[in-house]
């Protein structure tokens, strides 16, 4: 996978905390939506938000549980529906499946939306290679694929880019009037400028939100538009998904459909959710002539057959664990290296790309659990990343690289000193004598030894306080009870 | 390309169950939606309308209320005099020439052909199957008006599924959409609608056309530093005009 860049976290991030522009940018900008999704959550109610995101996770873990079953139904009822379905097992053949699908039907131009898939086998420079046109026709996925660069965010993917940005991009490639200034007029340039692609193109490239085995329809979430243009023009419609899309009843989709934009934006609904179900009828006076479903597997197996890991598959890419993330908040999208960033791309990246390429991710996380507060599928992240971390210290994983012994033996001292009530008392008393010298108001800012050293390299360390809660505990608070 | 390309279904299928430490067949524990009997569903589709039915009041406020907090700007007609007074309004104020429109029988009791051409917007219907001698430009339309198959109140959605006469352009290449929306079409929430669609999916021996499309105002983007601009690629404005009588 030649993207990938996940091994440079560490660096990545570093120079993300320098870059004056970026920190600036994400002081600014990240929460916007969080005032919009607690109001739309509020007005559902807590308790009802509750309610659904359980009947969610339910409905996911029930499919993930079964879902060679549920592929097989799928399969069957697209089938059903005059549509066609592929399997790829790595990205390698998804690719090849689509190329193949665009050669027989002769495509030189197709027309995206938004498919994090299809980042994510890097679809576009392969189809270039064989000379159809690849035009991502969301906004921020076009603005991206001007400048050749990777999302930045599962649902904003240019959020990094000011309008200054915008508009000197814009000029550089033609789009529009030169020296755009105002937001709308960037929106109205680059829909004038795709206007002529949308209806012109002969190939629809979609994702997937979601997957009905019972009906076998995919549906589709948008605002632009840009996803009915993909599915109702072009002559053939390919929607590429990733294998733990599915859900069992068309009925499912109410929850998802509540969840999903809520999450996402705050949207109660968004302006699109288009649901194909395979390619025009006979009566039909227009859409596609063909239906294309491409099934990914592309590593998620690795993620299926973990007990502790499966529930990763439950992610309905709404993206608010990113925006959650005290790390994504400081760090941004592009340090993780990946099509998938924040805490949710900490755990996805590893297991689709490999650990061994992405061991660095599992701690790009300070473990506070808000990921986990804001899903609207109550992933447990933290606890993913715990296990990752542990298979990483052990070098479990296939091919993986075993953390050093230093690292193996402090883990190990730590655990026994844990569990030893005594021992934990008298290091402690062996700590506070040895931190004076260190420690200022609480915090030590610049521990000389490792491990201590690095991890006050980027943060501060607090220091043990003068006296343990147990002491305190038992000498006065208990008393006033 | 009927054989499916890349790794074979079997293969494929085997190996996600291999992963899952799986035995093949159905779940150990069903699941119950799905071994729903057409009768049973017949049941609560017949429920769900008589809940309809007898909320059908609150139920436009509703739909009103949502659809307006959705970006479209609505017109509650208690009958088509009042549909077309409205639409007259928004097409005067709009400078249009040509529109677009699906055929559809909601238009036969709300005749909007005569009204347009008195207004000099020339009207081109989608015809039915191959009688295309009117020309029907979507593209170049500066409305287009549609009816509904259903509305949805929880969400103030307009859904549209394929037939005969309808067109999926007329809602979407024209920057102005507007919906005709009749009484009896209105739901309350989503989980009527998908218990309706599912109905006709069964209904049908397992087909329920080749699209459903929700529409909830205009079309919309904040790619550009998280800042709404309404108008993408769909249309800019749209106006639901709900027929009550």
């Amino acid at each position: 996978m030649a993207g990938v860049k996940m091994r440079e976290f560490r660096r990545a991030s570093a120079r993300a905390l320098a870059d004056d522009k970026l920190q600036s940018f994400l002081g600014r900008s990240m929460g916007t939506f969080d005032g919009a999704r607690e109001e739309a959550i509020e007005e559902l109610s807590r308790q009802r938000w509750d309610e659904l995101r359980e009947r969610g996770r339910a409905i996911k873990r029930h499919t993930l549980d079964n879902l060679d079953y549920y592929l097989d139904m799928l399969c069957d009822r697209v089938s059903q529906n005059g549509g066609h379905t592929h399997f790829a097992k790595d990205s390698d053949e998804a690719r090849r499946i689509v190329g193949e699908i665009a050669r027989a039907r002769g495509a030189k131009l197709a027309i995206k939306s938004k498919s994090m898939v299809s980042e994510e086998m890097e679809l576009n420079p392969f189809l270039e290679s064989m000379g159809v046109e690849p035009v991502e026709t969301d906004l921020g996925e076009y603005i991206i694929q001007l400048a050749g660069e990777a999302p930045f965010h599962i649902i904003a993917p240019a959020m990094h880019k000011s309008k200054e940005d915008v508009g000197e991009l814009f000029e550089k490639k033609g789009i529009g009037l030169p020296n755009l200034k105002e937001i709308e007029a960037m929106a109205d340039a680059a829909r004038v400028a795709l206007r002529g692609k949308l209806i012109a193109a002969d190939m629809g490239i979609t994702g997937a939100n979601f997957m009905v085995a019972e009906t076998g329809t995919v549906a589709l979430v948008t605002n632009e538009g840009n996803g009915r243009f993909c599915t109702s023009v072009p002559r053939t419609l390919v929607s590429i998904a990733g294998m733990e899309k599915i859900v069992p009843c068309l009925e499912d989709l109410a929850v998802f459909m509540r969840l999903l934009p809520r999450a996402a934006t705050g949207q109660r609904i968004s302006s699109y959710v288009t649901h194909v179900s395979g390619p025009r009828r006979p009566g039909d006076e227009d859409g596609p002539e063909e239906f294309h479903l491409v099934i990914v597997d592309n590593g998620r197996s690795n993620l299926l057959e973990d007990p502790d890991l499966r529930e990763a598959l439950y992610c309905i890419r709404c993206g608010a664990c990113l925006n959650a993330c005290p790390v994504y908040r400081k760090v941004g999208g592009h340090a993780y290296g990946w099509v998938y960033p924040g805490p949710i791309g900490a755990v996805v990246s590893p297991a689709l790309a490999g650990l061994d390429k992405g061991k660095e991710l599992p701690y790009a996380s300070s473990l506070c659990g808000a990921c986990k507060d804001v899903c609207p599928i109550k992933i447990n992240i933290p606890h993913m990343l715990l296990k990752l971390r542990s298979s990483v210290a052990e070098g479990a994983e296939r091919g993986g690289t075993k953390a050093s012994l230093g690292e193996r033996l402090a883990v190990k001292g730590y655990g026994w000193l844990m569990s030893r009530p005594r021992a934990l008392s008298m290091a402690r008393r062996l700590g506070r004598w040895m931190q004076w010298p260190v420690a200022r108001r609480g915090l030590i800012r610049r521990a000389p030894v490792p491990p201590f050293s690095r991890w006050t390299r980027s943060r501060d360390l607090p220091a043990l306080a003068p006296r343990p809660f147990r002491d305190l505990w038992r000498r006065e608070l208990a008393e006033e009870e | 390309m009927a054989q499916g390309l890349g790794t074979p279904r079997g293969e494929f299928i085997a190996s996600v169950r291999r992963r899952l430490g799986r035995r093949a067949g159905a779940p150990d524990s069903p699941y119950p939606a799905l071994g729903e009997e057409l009768a049973s569903l017949e049941e609560r589709g017949r429920q769900a309308m008589r809940r309809l039915q007898e909320g059908r009041g609150a139920l436009m406020a509703r739909m009103a209320a949502t659809a307006e907090l959705r970006g479209w700007r609505v017109c509650r007609a208690a009958n088509s005099e009042e549909a077309l007074d409205y639409l007259r309004e928004t097409i005067q104020g709009l400078s249009a020439r040509l529109a677009v429109r699906s055929h559809e029988e909601v238009f036969r009791e709300t005749p909007v052909d005569d009204l347009l051409a008195g207004m000099g917007v020339r009207v081109q219907v989608m015809a039915r199957g191959d009688d295309r001698e009117g020309g029907f430009d979507p593209a170049s339309a500066d409305v287009g008006i549609t009816g509904a198959d259903y509305a949805i109140a929880e969400t103030g959605t307009v859904v549209l599924v394929p037939r005969r006469g309808v067109s999926r352009l007329v809602s979407l290449l024209p920057p102005v959409h507007v919906a005709l929306v009749r009484g009896p079409e209105v739901v309350e929430g989503l989980d009527d609608l998908y218990l309706f669609r599912r109905l006709e999916y069964h209904r049908r021996g397992g087909d329920m056309g080749s699209y459903m499309n929700f529409v909830t105002g205009p079309s919309r983007t904040a790619d550009i530093e998280q800042t709404l601009v309404i108008g993408a690629h769909g249309p800019r404005e749209t106006h639901m005009i709900i027929l009550e009588g």
